[in-house]
């Protein structure tokens, strides 16, 4: 009866725009140097001459020579990723990276690192392989806060990859040497990229992060949210958001950590970039257990959840209304809750003139609505004028929609009926064009549409109905039959 | 079986005699080939044969007998034989793509069947190289080729269009899209430029259009899911072309035929509905497109004709706009006047006119036309798709859509006073045009139930529609009486009442008109405006209001029936039928001439009955004559079984089955009016009553059930003592009932006429026989609905013969059987009855078990005493437990009678409820309370103990609200 979707994991669609970058690359021109500086000549050397500067074994040499390769793999159109890594100088960076004596060597190798691993999983792959983790975390507690920054930048685009680098980064023990980096007192930039980081940390399921890992991330997290640069709010958000996109125990350690009432705070920011997120996690956490969404409630997710709603931006009106429905799925107790706070009207001004996409969720909604519904909040339900919108998308191109439909009308029906209602709201389906359109679904091609709508036809659309106030039932038929 | 040309021969010699006229011939070939269809090798030489055969026939006959195999055969379904052997199944299917693709049109189409069905089950996991081999034909440049493989993917990617997302489907049309969305891209532009090139070669731009009418048609099934990336990168290059195709026009492609759609129109037919699933589903991709689209389908409308042809694309191109002209961010494109004028203009007003095919309908094809126009089957038509138009509209701009068509409304009536023989269409249109505009919402029962307030319906209602149905010609401009007409059934909730009672004698004038339109239509409307009710929910129409025309009425509407084309008129037997219930008593004196009517019309149809409605309301009718008739004279029920019973007999005589369920209630009716003791002439009919062949179809068995109930309650003595020899075919029949999930109920009503009505002497003998059937039904099959029946039946029981009687014959069955039917069926299912008189049955009956059964009292049942009291309580004051096992939900489904058999219940035959205990027990809570009494004053102390220590705390107080009621005090 519940409906709380999984979404299925294959995607017809091109990938969604607005969500957070997996991985990015260093392409900043006005590069910050190390701390003691080193004046960088204009050089500008040929693959062939970085590839013989890079192995030679003067220091000066190599910097220079890789200065050269980070500059050409920063560059902003066709950077050469795959010529580096067939060129077979991705373990002489690693090497790099572990001359402590040569800090300007080291920030270099590290973005070159942090520009190749930022392309293709096998490139990402590459970095790896060539033994690149274990170095770039020592390099976090390099004295020389460039190299550090450099060294989590790489380290975010090798766990951004996927589960299962994201878990090498992870069992390597990377995560405590992150969270001692983070304090009030270093560069916001810094702190951005820290944050970024940690969101890579926490993305990505099958498999979902150890719980020991998030249990140690979620502290910071949790201090991070009430920072108020808006892309360190953003990451923070959607690295929560990652966390709660799972059971409800996932979801629970998020929850314990206090931060709904932040979050539903954030759903108000005018930053599209922070709302989104925000609005994504509370709506992972009201898939979660009753308690979990009363707690969610508690934080007032709903008294900012109607102006999402009525949202300029078609992707929040559709994830503000699937948070919705996931409300409505619970006990009548949230459902009244909805009620309380005025929820139907904007519900119904989304069926009504919401594109497609968002119509759905709101089908959705009003279905675990219907559904879970005592017969006083369906009164409210169908008094709220849902009726109106919900009939002409019996005729909307998408079967699962119809069907939902279908389902609660005749959820409706068989309530009204018991109530001794049913011929005023057969009327009421029939003025506003329902017959019709379920009477064209009789001959609908899905079998299970089309048997919806014969036994809804069938069943309460008969047509002795206006017999009734003659009939005199026999004995025992009334209740026998019924 | 070898592939042998033996075997070949063989075949073909077998293929030819399934073709042979003959019977005797003709059948053992088909059992031949049916034998032999599990061999190795029978599918491989049917396709040899279709390819190679001399003869053209057997070609064709070893397709179609090819692809009737594989229908029946190819699926393999779990735990069963596998019926294709592998080898085959590789070989068939690496072998038929290329055999469809190179043979002729008839063959191809069966071969592309064929490989549907394959598909279905083998696409794409066990057949993963059809993809590619039908990719490869694009690039043959081979027109018929081409087609051959774009149809076979349309038929098997249209399920796209129906399934339910899942991972499996999703998976497919991934794969289907990266191997096939390409080539199918390049493809439809290979094809549109090589239109310009043929751009003057009329068969080749057949086939190419052809072409452009499947890969449109692709399109939709592969973008309807979901919104593909593919699709969404190249939305330009698709959405351009269509624009382009929607806009063409070549008069090559013209076809002279008016009825039947040509290529063109098919093609933009469908790309009106791509246009429009991309509008509706993927708004934000295609926002940008839409504007073009509207403008090239709004200048289509515009340009194309009348013709029939266009229906489906004009009322596709019509709906496109209708759906997005009410989204509001598309509110712009329509409100600029001009616009408006110019879609109310030249897209509704001209969709609206009655054309030449409507008028020929209206003529020569009524009953079809009826039924489009007055019972909304018209989805598909012009003007429907013109009205949601002006719906749409209406939902933004109602003011100024008003205003443009009160413009159009005058002129047209203009034009219409000018010379009205000659332009009687206008004044249609502008009716039409009226209705549509008022009607915002509309029902079947009541018309319009709410109308749009700028149009001043009554006003328009007394200056243009009563002046026609005044005319005294009835015969002349029947379309506009018509629409008169219906204009008066749609709006009869806005005209007030006043003008509605002027409209009566004018609806009943009417009937006589020739047209059958305009009589049904007539008789239509006088049924309606009598369903019609007032304050107090009395009808609005009183008797008294309509008894001036009750002669006339009454003449007109069975005159009605004699006119050509209406003897088995549906609409005017409804408006019989409602007239008698409006008129009730002042029918009386008409009754003898209705009766002998009704009579012959009833042994007219019975000879063939085709109009199934018609003669529901018939019966209905004859029903309605004699409650009235015997509600005011018991006694001439004589008359009405003297006037039906020769009909009946020669009805039942014939075995006229639809007819049989209808004159068992006519009969039960009449047996229940007499008074006195059951006539013989109804005896003689009752040992045909119990022949197990009226049994055997379901529909007979709700009336049967009836008209023996009636029987058992005049006639119990008479049955005792006359026909004693019966009452085990009576048995009988309630064994049989009560095997079936689905009559089970029909026997429990004939059982418990039993119990009630017959002398408990005469089923004495019986009586253990009939629990004995109960308790084996139960173990077989125990549903609530049985359950419920069963536990009235045993509280009956116990009433009419004694608490004691009742625990005798359980334990009598097996000791402690008593107990175990308290405490495993009485005690915990008793909430689950329903029904008021059940539940008070079942209440008085319980009462009887609590203080008049000794045993209850003083042996191990005592236990069970108040955990009995407690259910009853919660009988009087809980809410009924009307859940039901998940597993029973599909037993309706089973078991309930298909349509053809489904039994029509007569209203006006109606029983009366009875009430078994009425006059024993009027308030069975007090009841309880002065058994209570009684009991605890026989054994004084008892009571009070055993209710105070085990009763719950919300039982007990209701037990005392009861006793105090009853002014009464437990002992």
């Amino acid at each position: 009866r519940r409906q709380q979707r999984m979404t299925i994991s294959l995607e017809l669609r091109k990938a969604k725009k607005d969500e957070q970058v997996l991985k990015r690359r260093n392409i900043n021109d006005v590069s910050p140097e190390p701390a003691s500086e080193k004046p960088t000549k204009g050089v500008s050397l040929s693959l062939d001459e970085i590839i013989k500067g890079m192995n030679s074994s003067d220091p000066v040499v190599c910097f220079q020579a890789t200065q050269a390769a980070r500059k050409m793999l920063s560059r902003e159109r066709n950077p050469p990723l795959n010529s580096f890594v067939e060129a077979g100088l991705i373990p002489r960076l690693v090497e790099f990276l572990k001359s402590s004596l040569h800090p300007y060597l080291q920030f270099e190798a590290a973005w070159a690192l942090t520009n190749i691993a930022s392309g293709t999983p096998e490139q990402t792959q590459a970095v790896v392989e060539a033994g690149a983790i274990l170095p770039l975390i020592d390099l976090l507690s390099s004295p020389h806060m460039t190299v550090c920054e450099q060294a989590v930048w790489a380290l975010g685009n090798i766990a951004g990859d996927g589960p299962k680098l994201r878990d090498i980064v992870i069992s390597s023990n990377a995560i405590p040497h992150l969270l001692t980096l983070v304090s009030s007192t270093i560069p916001i930039t810094f702190l951005r990229n820290i944050t970024w980081t940690l969101s890579n940390l926490c993305r990505n399921k099958n498999p979902y992060p150890c719980k020991e890992a998030v249990r140690q991330m979620l502290p910071v997290l949790s201090y991070l949210l009430r920072h108020h640069d808006s892309e360190i709010l953003s990451d923070t958000c959607w690295a929560l958001s990652y966390l709660t996109d799972g059971c409800n125990e996932r979801i629970g350690q998020v929850v314990n950590t206090g931060v709904l009432p932040r979050l539903v705070d954030l759903m108000t920011s005018s930053e599209l970039n922070v709302l989104t997120p925000s609005l994504r996690t509370m709506g992972n956490v009201v898939t979660g257990t009753d308690y979990q969404t009363q707690l969610a409630i508690s934080a007032g997710l709903l008294s900012v959840l109607p102006q999402l709603l009525k949202h300029p931006k078609t992707s929040i009106q559709k994830e503000a209304a699937w948070t919705l429905s996931n409300i409505a799925a619970g006990p009548h107790q949230h459902i009244q809750q909805l009620i309380a706070f005025n929820m139907l009207p904007p519900l119904v001004d989304l069926l009504k003139n919401g594109e497609f996409k968002v119509q759905k969720e709101a089908v959705w909604t009003v279905a675990n609505f219907a559904t879970g519904a005592t017969v006083d909040q369906l009164f409210v339900l169908v008094h709220s004028g849902v009726l109106g919108p919900l009939l002409p998308l019996l005729s909307a191109p998408d079967v699962r929609t119809v069907l939902i439909i279908l389902d609660v009308l005749s959820y409706i029906l068989q309530t009204a009926e018991k109530l001794g209602e049913k011929e005023s709201l057969c009327l009421l389906i029939e003025e506003l064009g329902g017959i019709d359109r379920i009477e064209a679904l009789q001959l609908h091609e899905n079998r299970q549409i089309s048997q919806a709508a014969l036994n809804i036809i069938e069943k309460h659309f008969g047509e002795v109905s206006d017999f009734q106030e003659e009939r005199c039932p026999s004995l025992l038929v009334a209740c026998l039959c019924s | 079986m070898e592939l042998s040309d033996a075997n070949l021969q063989t075949l073909t010699e077998y293929l030819k005699k399934t073709l042979d006229p003959d019977p005797a011939i003709r059948r053992p070939a088909e059992k031949f080939l049916e034998s032999v269809e599990g061999n190795q090798n029978y599918p491989l030489l049917l396709l040899t044969l279709l390819e190679k055969s001399q003869d053209n026939v057997i070609k064709v006959c070893a397709s179609v007998t090819f692809k009737n195999y594989i229908k029946r055969n190819w699926r393999i379904v779990e735990d069963e034989p596998n019926k294709i052997c592998e080898a085959d199944r590789v070989a068939i299917k690496a072998n038929i793509v290329h055999l469809m693709l190179s043979s002729p049109e008839q063959i191809q189409k069966q071969l592309s069947d064929a490989i549907s069905i394959i598909g279905r089950e083998d696409f794409p996991q066990k057949w993963p190289d059809l993809l590619t081999e039908m990719v490869n034909r694009f690039q043959s440049g081979d027109f018929h080729v081409i087609n051959g493989v774009l149809r076979t993917a349309h038929s098997l990617f249209k399920r796209y269009r129906h399934e339910f997302k899942s991972n499996e489907l999703w998976t497919e049309i991934k794969l289907v899209l990266d191997a096939f969305a390409l080539p199918l891209t390049n493809l439809f532009k290979a094809t549109i430029e090589l239109c310009s090139t043929h751009a003057n070669d009329a068969s080749a731009l057949r086939v190419l259009f052809s072409s452009l009418i499947l890969i449109s048609k692709l399109f939709y099934s592969l973008n309807f899911q979901d919104l593909p990336e593919f699709f969404e990168d190249n939305m330009e290059t698709w959405m351009n072309h269509f624009h382009t195709l929607l806009t063409l026009d070549n008069k090559l492609l013209q076809t002279d035929d008016e009825e039947e759609a040509g290529l063109l129109e098919l093609l933009k037919s469908q790309i009106c509905d791509n246009a429009a699933l991309y509008a509706q589903k993927y708004d934000e991709e295609f926002q940008r497109y839409l504007p073009r689209f509207v403008t090239a389908i709004w200048n289509l409308l515009v340009t194309t004709g009348q013709e029939v042809k266009y229906d489906l694309l004009v009322s596709n191109a019509i709906q496109f706009l209708a759906s997005v002209c009410e989204r509001p961010h598309y509110k712009n494109l329509f409100e600029d006047q001009n616009t408006l004028t110019s879609i109310c203009e030249k897209v509704i007003v001209p969709n609206m006119e009655f054309r030449a095919a409507d008028e020929e309908a209206f003529e020569d094809n009524s009953e079809e036309y009826i039924r489009r126009d007055l019972e909304g089957s018209d989805i598909d038509t012009r003007r429907r798709a013109a009205c949601d138009l002006v719906r749409g509209l209406c939902k933004f701009f109602e003011g100024p859509v008003t205003g443009i068509f009160s413009g159009y409304v005058n002129s047209m009536l203009q034009e219409y006073a000018k010379n009205p023989s000659v332009n009687w269409k206008h004044k249609d249109a502008a009716i039409y045009l009226v209705t549509s505009l008022a009607s915002k919402a509309q029902t079947q029962k009541h018309g319009i139930t709410q109308a749009n307030e700028l149009v001043n319906l009554t006003e328009f209602f007394v200056n243009h529609i009563l002046p026609d149905l005044k005319s005294a010609n009835v015969n002349e401009f029947p379309v506009l009486k018509a629409d008169g007409i219906k204009y008066i059934m749609i709006f009869r909730n806005q005209v007030p009442k006043e003008h509605l009672l002027v409209s009566v004698p004018l609806l009943i004038n009417h009937l006589q008109a020739e047209s059958i339109v305009v009589h049904t239509y007539a008789a239509h409307a006088l049924e309606r405006l009598f369903t019609m009710r007032g304050p107090n929910n009395a009808t609005l129409f009183t008797a008294a209001e309509i008894a001036p025309f009750v002669e006339i009425l009454l003449t007109n509407l069975f005159k009605a029936l004699t006119l050509p084309g209406s003897s088995e008129n549906e609409y005017i037997m409804k408006a019989i039928m409602r007239s008698f219930s409006l008129l009730q008593e002042a029918i009386i004196p008409y009754i003898p001439t209705l009766i002998t009517q009704l009579t012959q019309k009833l042994l007219a149809v019975s000879k063939n009955p085709s109009k199934p409605h018609f003669n529901h309301y018939m019966f209905e009718a004859i029903c309605l004559s004699i409650r009235i008739t015997c509600k005011a004279n018991p006694a001439a029920v004589v008359n009405f079984e003297e006037a039906l019973f020769l009909v009946f007999t020669e009805i039942l005589q014939n075995d006229v089955q639809e007819f049989i369920p209808y004159v068992f209630q006519v009969m039960s009716l009449l047996l229940e009016t007499h008074k006195n003791d059951i006539p013989s002439s109804y005896m003689a009919l009752f040992p045909h009553l119990l022949q197990p062949v009226l049994w055997e179809r379901t529909g007979n068995i709700p009336a049967l059930v009836r008209l023996l109930q009636a029987f058992l309650e005049r006639g119990s003595s008479t049955i005792a003592s006359a026909a004693a020899d019966r009452i085990p075919g009576l048995l009988g029949v309630f064994q049989k009932l009560i095997a079936s999930k689905a009559n089970d109920h029909q026997g429990f009503y004939l059982l418990n006429s039993i119990i009630e009505h017959m002398p408990p002497e005469s089923v004495d003998q019986y009586r253990k026989q009939i629990f004995l059937l109960l308790f084996q039904r139960l173990q077989n099959s125990k549903t609530t609905k049985f359950i419920k029946s069963f536990l009235v039946f045993i509280n009956l029981y116990c009433i009419k013969y004694g608490a004691l009687a009742l625990q005798e014959i359980f334990d009598g069955i097996q000791p402690k059987m008593f107990g175990m039917v308290l405490e495993k069926i009485i005690i915990p299912e008793i909430q689950k009855v329903s029904g008021n008189v059940e539940k008070k049955i079942c209440a008085v009956g319980i009462t009887k078990l609590l203080t008049e059964c000794p045993p209850m009292m003083d042996t191990e049942y005592t236990k069970l005493w108040t955990p009995l009291l407690q259910s009853l309580i919660g009988l009087f004051e809980l809410p009924e437990d009307d859940t039901i096992p998940d597993e029973e939900h599909f037993i309706d489904i089973e078991d309930t009678p298909g349509y053809q058999t489904a039994f029509s219940q007569l209203a006006f035959a109606g029983k009366k409820e009875h009430d078994p205990v009425g006059q024993l027990v009027n308030n069975p809570k007090i009841h309880l309370a002065q058994s209570l009494h009684k009991l605890s004053t026989a054994c004084p102390g008892r009571v009070p103990s055993m209710v105070s220590t085990s009763l719950n705390a919300e039982a007990l107080q209701y037990l005392q609200g009861y006793l105090q009621a009853a002014s009464v005090t437990l002992l």
